[in-house]
């Protein structure tokens, strides 16, 4: 068990920057979820983590060591990649065993980790099989399990389970989660799906462009995003964002305008930059008004039933588009007019650096 | 989509036609027509009469016979395995290599198989000439700093015919290794560093077991090619004794060319068609038998 810390760790490729000057401190245990869209660098910063890529400045810490010197095969970390990389012409006995014997592992202690890892993920059956004859969710544990018997300090995830099929995955989420439960070992889970970051994070390190946007608990993230860019990649569907035409101080907070109305907020905090506003809503928090008598109006341009509830996408008098909710069994149907209740206690304003200001 | 039934089976026949009667003509034909020819003591031009086996008897207890087979069975044990290996730790090092680099050594080494047999034999004659050859540079001070002709010292003559043939076709077998081992996925030897794997247990345990289709493929290929050697072997023998270093095509080639007996040629080439059936496939079967183990 042991902290991972990450001091101004930076990478480019020649003169391409893919990484820039990244902090963080994985405390032991923790399940750390790195989120952000293709070519953010996320990937690249777990390889660095593994040592299958150079660090071109900054230091990295397990535990008490400094590793960014080291091979991989010293650095006490195990890695799932994406597409497994299972040895194709090993058994799973084999490719689970070879880590181990490589180290000189004792005969007895690998056969019994082998049979324990096994025993966990439920693969016995299969430990003579070679992967060619496994499925896809098989491969995926037998990937796992070669990481579990090497005992190591943290498990890196390289987007594990995006090769698995809708129902597997979010089966294979859940026993992830409680397989981490279980051995509590630090892991780091590389993805782009912000709900397998959300489920199975302790916390959330949110990237894009390069940079660490936001580390926090999933709640920190969802509801206190501190950039534009976490605000809109976290959450389905995405929050609104409408322009804002003029703030005011009212008793409780900011009245913001927007759309040809004025709303009510909680938040307290001034924008330094005044420039160009734009007020951030979740549609929960945008809820289509039952009486008629809510803060904003706007044309219906589509209704999604879900069942539980109604997405309802509407067109402001700005031209802006925003989805709000309803309840199941929403009524509404697309061209009527509608009328909107902001929850000014869940409103986001950013300025035009994409800077957050969070109602309280 | 469906189709004509009629239409399809013309358009099979118009596809495989021109091959089948070329392969017909130009290969089936004349292997019945020489298999036919070795039961008779017909001359080189011309018919002759049946002689049952006698040709196969006479061959068989023919000192030459001997002679040529064991030179040739020699000379795909100089060659078979040695250029394997060596086509294999080449095609790794070029592997390695990025961009323009790869290209630029690849084709250095493909180089000398796009080259005729003569001007590999002109080539390598000047390089191993007793009087200005580069090599007797490396050779006299083995020789009491004698130069010394390795194509007329009979013991050195296969050894060195071997040299120049593994340095001509290797190019063919490091592209098919530089394929093979582009095919093993490069996250795989990851795993195998992650998993503390030296360089030397990850091309014993990952790189060989997964280039071992590849290779069980090019020592089949080598093996039918050497088990034909003629070329080399004629044309380094020019001017000296031939019977010493005769090898099998030779045989052939001196039976009906040279001695007029079109019957005992037929009758070697026939042997020789069989031997390199038998053993292509038997080493096939072995190297692929070993690969699924």
């Amino acid at each position: 068990m042991a902290d991972i810390v990450l001091k101004d760790v930076s990478k480019s490729y020649g003169a391409v920057e893919v990484l820039e000057r990244v902090n963080m401190h994985i405390r032991s245990g923790e399940f750390i979820v790195f989120l952000g869209p293709s070519g953010c660098g996320k990937s690249t910063l777990l390889r660095m983590i593994a040592g299958l890529e150079a660090v071109n400045a900054g230091e990295i810490h397990i535990g008490e060591r400094r590793v960014d010197n080291l091979p991989p095969s010293q650095r006490g970390v195990a890695m799932v990649f994406q597409n497994y990389a299972l040895y194709p012409h090993m058994s799973v006995r084999q490719n689970m065993s070879f880590g181990l014997e490589n180290i000189g592992t004792e005969k007895g202690e690998i056969a019994r980790r082998v049979d324990d890892a096994a025993r966990m993920l439920e693969i016995g059956a299969l430990l003579d099989r070679r992967p060619a004859q496994l499925s896809g969710g098989q491969r995926q544990r037998v990937a796992i399990g070669r990481a579990i018997v090497r005992e190591p300090q943290a498990f890196l995830l390289d987007e594990p389970l995006s090769n698995l099929d809708a129902g597997l995955r979010v089966r294979t989420r859940v026993e992830l989660a409680q397989l981490h439960q279980r051995i509590g070992t630090t892991m780091i889970f590389v993805t782009h799906d912000q709900t397998e970051a959300m489920t199975l994070a302790s916390r959330i390190v949110v990237m894009n462009n390069r940079k660490v946007e936001q580390i926090g608990t999933p709640m920190e993230v969802y509801s206190r995003p501190a950039s534009r860019f976490v605000a809109a990649f976290v959450g389905s569907p995405s929050m609104n964002f409408i322009p804002v035409t003029g703030i005011e101080t009212g008793a409780d907070g900011l009245r913001i305008n927007v759309a040809g109305a004025q709303l009510a907020t909680t938040i307290r905090q001034q924008p330094k930059d005044k420039g160009e506003l734009t007020l951030g809503v979740r549609p929960e928090s945008l809820r289509v008004a039952q009486d008629g008598a809510g803060d904003i109006t706007g044309q219906i341009a589509l209704v999604e039933r879900l069942g539980d509830r109604t997405l309802v996408h509407v067109t402001l008098a700005d031209g802006s588009n925003v989805v709000a909710e309803d309840e199941g069994k929403s009524t509404l149907a697309a061209g009527g007019p509608v009328s909107l209740k902001v929850d000014g206690t869940a409103t986001h304003l950013f300025d035009a650096a994409g800077l957050a200001y969070h109602a309280d | 989509m469906i189709r004509d039934k009629r239409s399809e089976y013309l358009a099979a026949l118009i596809l495989v036609g021109p091959f089948v009667v070329i392969y017909g003509l130009l290969f089936v034909w004349p292997t019945i027509q020489m298999v036919m020819l070795s039961f008779t003591d017909a001359p080189l031009i011309g018919p002759g009469d049946w002689v049952g086996i006698e040709n196969y008897v006479e061959i068989l207890t023919h000192r030459l016979f001997h002679n040529a087979t064991w030179n040739t069975a020699y000379f795909v044990l100089l060659t078979v395995v040695p250029n394997t290996l060596v086509s294999l730790a080449i095609a790794m090092a070029v592997n390695r290599l990025k961009g323009w680099q790869q290209g630029f050594v690849m084709a250095c080494f493909f180089l000398p198989y796009i080259l005729p047999v003569s001007v590999v034999y002109l080539t390598w004659n000047w390089i191993i000439d007793v009087q200005y050859g580069l090599v007797q540079y490396i050779v006299r001070p083995f020789n009491g700093g004698e130069p010394m002709s390795l194509t007329r010292t009979i013991p050195f003559f296969m050894p060195t015919v071997a040299v120049v043939t593994i340095w001509w076709t290797l190019g063919f077998n490091v592209l098919l290794f530089i394929a093979g081992l582009r095919n093993i996925s490069p996250e795989i030897y990851e795993a195998a560093s992650l998993d503390s794997a030296g360089r030397w247990r990850q091309f014993r345990k990952i790189t060989w077991p997964l280039i071992w289709p590849v290779t069980a493929l090019v020592l089949t290929i080598q093996l039918i090619a050497q088990l034909k050697i003629f070329d080399q072997v004629y044309l380094f023998s020019i001017g000296g004794r031939q019977d010493p270093t005769i090898v099998l095509v030779q045989y052939i080639y001196k039976l009906a060319f040279q001695q007029n007996k079109g019957g005992e040629g037929a009758a070697a080439a026939t042997l020789l068609f069989a031997m390199i059936i038998i053993l292509s496939v038997l080493q096939y079967q072995a190297l692929r038998a070993r690969g699924e183990k």
